[in-house]
């Protein structure tokens, strides 16, 4: 018998159908993958798993758990059933941890109700939870609360908080949105050990199948609440049956394929960044926190650059800097050819003008009591284009966008996630600048959904008046859309050259450390490539290369001195080795 | 540490606003119509009396002079003599804030407590019977006069039922109570004097009662409110989601998060309530600080009008103080 067993769950809220009749099982030591775009009932099938549907819905169907039926437990059978049977790790860690008591003190509160361990030996017992899931220094840690954590942090904490309650079903829903490629493979590595390790069963929920597959024994593909494939994950991935399942697969950009670019031919330049260096203040002076130290770029017109590295590289700061809203604390930023920090008032204003941002939360970035029209016309204003004027303008924007006239009236809230960053973009292109940034403009949308907003970035940076840099850490899409990549670590840049070339040749240890985290459909072995040897937050950099704390190819030489960029053919890297490193296997090369 | 050190930071401001308060009262008081002279000599004074008079308070000296022999005056702890009574401000104050804190300190006490007990219960049982009535009572006690609800209270409780002691006087006097801080209850705690703490405590009970009935509607719809919001957070939810009891639940996920703003309130409510015990020291013969300033006020009674906003002026910096820190001892996302 199965540890789960889901037989024709049909779930209606109102009169909206979400779950039409679904079938799911799930093994002890086994982990499913349950796969689908958002609105697909995902998080419906979690929710009924832990007996916590919404108050309007109605359920039919059984959701057998160990052979009792979780829809008509009593309140008792359920209380047990929530945490020592099924337990979930919530998406978005931060919000679901409570801000107002100590990690530790969430996890010995999951400890005693659970597992009956002792009060007083429940604080020994949390700490060691926190070691096994990988978090550092925990018995310092314990006392902290969740706004002192990062991302991978916090969900860390989660998933000790979901195998703290001890339960036989670990449900993770979407776990990895918003991290980057190496936290992803090591919080997806924690659920295998999970099922290999503990026994538990696992129900990985992502509308991300190309992060999860790897891990994954079956899949199980949902689509408008229902079931339309399901089997084991080698074969999903070989022979998708369900055409619904293909287009999955196909929307997903795979960062082993070379796209095509027709090189463009830049223009003049747009932003210049020479030897910047970003020091953030502490509260009380001392300290201080050195995001970037020392980065010189150049983007023109018509060229669209890339910019990848892990949390905490320093890539919000470089898209702050180049859009003239941070003052470097050495160095110079030239932006169509004035610098910003010799500006004030209304040229400074104006020059802000010639460079927009594209956000990363779609609906977040639009405020809420506005409308489309509005928020588009909204750089318009500034500008003090006349209202007819305006009008065309925006309408213009978002026919471009592939808005017709009917979404100008609408709210954000009225949007999905894709239409509102159509909207972003149209925003951020309605004063015609000279420079767009997007700000890991995919990383909050479905797949599917990406590929379309993707397809609408490449036109748009195609262009040739404007310069586009593009930020992100899922390497896929950069390859997809940039002529150029740079790649940082902890405020430096340690690679850079044509996407292609560092793509298929990475020559810096990190840049091909980042290449072999990057989640594929190949179905690469772990392991292959490089890794780096321990967590960023672990290694302090020393006075020679940052990386060399983390670079399994660091010599002494590499601890004494501070790496340079240097040429090396078509790129420059900063690394003293590289020319001698070996090629990373399994990577094809570009077409030639 | 770092709260001690948020403290004296505070403390520090406070001199400037202090400062400001001082000066503006001051020109204030003066700039409106009506002469404490006049009113103290009634209308048969000659011109003469009243020129000696002016001379005998300093009056007659220029506003600057007059201002900094006030000003010279509070470094020494001299806030002047009062004008109608011709004793000295300080010690007349030190009688009067005593009692009045005494009343504001319990009142908003108790309906903080109260409103915390209660705005839990009721957010837990939103919707239902319990919640509507609790709300409703609530908004009723937040209507009504605070006077008059005084006067209800003494009629009933007094002088139908009999059981709280007449509304005249804060403490028996045979009871031979020693003072030290003018608050009778902190009094009579502090020299062991049981009697007499009963005997203030009795005295206590209406006149708190009626100002807990006024002030406590605020305190609680926000603490109502944040609990619902708590209640339906995501990190309550998950909580709930992973089993915890309900008593695990309310004591470390629910309570402290929702009574994350409340201070802010509470401060507010506080400096509201020291407004209103004008009315409420007037209804139950409370020799107060209240009718102390408003009498001070209506006889133009220039350094008891100065005194008592400066005191009020102080209260108000420390009260917003305390409430900062204890909503950054609540709130760990808060720095101080």
């Amino acid at each position: 018998m199965s540890l789960l067993d889901i037989r024709d769950l049909r779930v209606t809220i109102g009169d909206v159908q979400a779950l039409k009749g679904v079938d799911l099982t799930v093994g002890r030591g086994e982990v499913v993958g349950l796969v689908g775009e958002s609105g697909g009932g995902k998080s419906m099938i979690a929710r009924s798993i832990v007996g916590l549907l919404p108050g309007a819905a109605r359920a039919t169907g059984e959701v057998l758990f160990d052979g009792a039926d979780v829809l008509t437990m009593d309140a008792a059978a359920l209380a047990a059933h929530r945490g020592g049977g099924a337990a979930i790790c919530f998406q978005n860690p931060r919000g679901a941890l409570s801000p107002t008591r100590s990690i530790g003190r969430q996890l010995t509160d999951r400890l005693t109700t659970h597992q009956g361990v002792a009060a007083a030996e429940a604080r020994t017992a949390a700490v060691a939870l926190f070691e096994s899931v990988g978090i550092r220094s925990a018995a310092r840690r314990f006392d902290h609360y969740p706004h002192e954590l990062s991302g991978g942090q916090a969900q860390r904490v989660m998933i000790s908080l979901a195998t703290g309650c001890a339960p036989g079903l670990l449900i993770a829903d979407e776990p990895t949105t918003g991290l980057d490629v190496t936290l992803t493979r090591e919080i997806l590595r924690r659920f295998r050990e999970a099922a290999d390790e503990e026994g538990r069963g696992v129900l990985l929920i992502s509308h991300d199948l190309a992060s999860i597959a790897r891990v994954c024994d079956r899949l199980v593909v949902l689509n408008a609440g229902a079931v339309v494939e399901h089997g084991p994950a080698a074969d999903v991935l070989a022979a998708p049956a369900d055409p619904y399942t293909r287009a999955l697969l196909a929307a997903v950009p795979d960062v082993t394929r070379p796209v095509a670019r027709t090189a463009a031919t830049p223009g003049g330049e747009v932003v210049r960044i020479e030897d910047a260096h970003v020091v953030y203040g502490s509260r009380f002076g001392s300290g201080g926190h050195h995001a970037l130290r020392g980065v010189s770029l150049t983007v023109r017109a018509g060229e669209t650059v890339g910019v990848v590295g892990e949390s905490g590289s320093g890539k919000s700061t470089l898209a702050r800097l180049m859009l003239g809203l941070i003052t470097p604390s050495r160095g110079t930023v030239t932006l169509a050819g004035r610098e910003p920090s010799r500006l004030r008032g209304r040229e400074l204003r104006d020059l802000r003008r010639r460079a927009q941002l594209v956000f990363q939360d779609p609906i977040g970035s639009l405020s809420p009591r506005r409308t489309v029209a509005d928020a588009v016309a909204e750089p318009l204003r500034a500008a003090g284009v006349k209202a007819p004027e305006r009008a065309r303008r925006v309408t213009a924007a978002l026919e471009r966008m592939g808005l017709d006239g009917t979404y100008a009236t609408r709210r954000p809230h009225e949007l999905s996630g894709g239409q509102a960053q159509r909207v972003g973009i149209a925003r951020a292109l309605a004063g015609e600048p000279d420079l767009v940034v997007f700000d890991e403009p995919t990383s909050a949308l479905d797949v599917t959904v990406q590929a379309q907003i993707l397809k609408v970035i490449g036109e748009v940076t195609a262009e040739r008046g404007r310069g586009s840099v593009f930020i992100s850490h899922d390497l896929a899409t950069v390859r997809g859309v940039c002529d150029r990549v740079v790649v940082l670590y902890l405020g430096r840049i340690v690679e850079e050259g044509p996407v292609e070339e560092v793509f298929a040749r990475p020559r810096h240890p990190y840049t091909k450390a980042l290449l072999a985290a990057a989640p594929t459909l190949a179905g690469r072995a772990d392991g292959a490539g490089v890794s780096l040897t321990k967590d960023p937050e672990e290694a302090v950099p020393g006075a020679g290369c940052a990386l060399a704390p983390r670079c399994p190819y660091a010599e002494d030489a590499c601890r004494a001195e501070e790496q340079e960029l240097r040429t090396l053919g078509p790129v420059r890297v900063a690394c003293r080795r590289a020319h001698e490193l070996p090629d990373p296997p399994d990577r094809e090369g570009p077409e030639r | 540490m770092r709260i001690a050190r948020f403290a004296a930071r505070r403390l520090l401001q406070a001199v400037p606003v202090l400062l400001g308060v001082i000066v503006v009262t001051f020109v204030l008081v003066r700039v409106l119509p009506g002469d404490p002279i006049r009113t103290i000599l009634g209308p048969n004074a000659t011109e003469a009396d009243a020129a000696a008079a002016r001379a005998r308070y300093g009056l007659d000296q220029p506003l600057w002079r007059q201002f900094l022999d006030y000003v010279g005056g509070l470094f020494s702890g001299d806030l002047g003599t009062s004008i109608q009574s011709g004793a000295s401000v300080a010690s007349e104050m030190a009688v009067r804030v005593g009692p009045t804190m005494e009343l504001v300190v319990l009142a908003v006490v108790i309906a903080t407590l109260l409103a915390t007990v209660l705005g839990i219960w009721s957010a837990r049982r939103a919707g239902r019977a319990g919640d509507h009535t609790l709300r409703v009572l609530a908004l009723v006690g937040n209507s009504l006069p605070e006077f008059w609800l005084g006067l209800v209270l003494i009629l009933l409780a007094y002088s139908v039922l009999g059981w709280v002691p007449a509304p005249s006087g804060r403490v028996d006097p045979d009871t031979d109570l020693t003072l030290i801080t003018g608050a009778d209850l902190l009094d009579a705690a502090l020299t062991g004097n049981g009697p007499a703490f009963a005997s203030a405590a009795g005295h206590l009970v209406l006149p708190v009662l009626t100002m807990v009935v006024v002030i406590v509607a605020p305190l609680l719809r926000s603490v109502r409110a944040s609990a619902l919001e708590v209640l339906g957070s995501e990190a309550y939810q998950a909580a709930a989601a992973h089993g915890l009891s309900e008593r695990t639940l309310l004591r470390g996920y629910l309570t402290r998060a929702a009574l994350v703003r409340l201070p802010a309130l509470a401060a507010l409510v506080f400096g509201f309530a020291i407004g209103s015990t004008v009315l409420v020291e007037y209804v139950f013969s409370w020799q107060g600080f209240g009718q102390w300033a408003l009498r001070g006020l209506l006889y133009r009674d220039y350094p008891v009008v100065q005194a008592s906003v400066v005191v009020i002026a102080l209260c108000y910096t420390l009260i917003f103080l305390i409430a900062d820190v204890v909503h950054a001892v609540l709130d760990p996302r808060v720095r101080i």
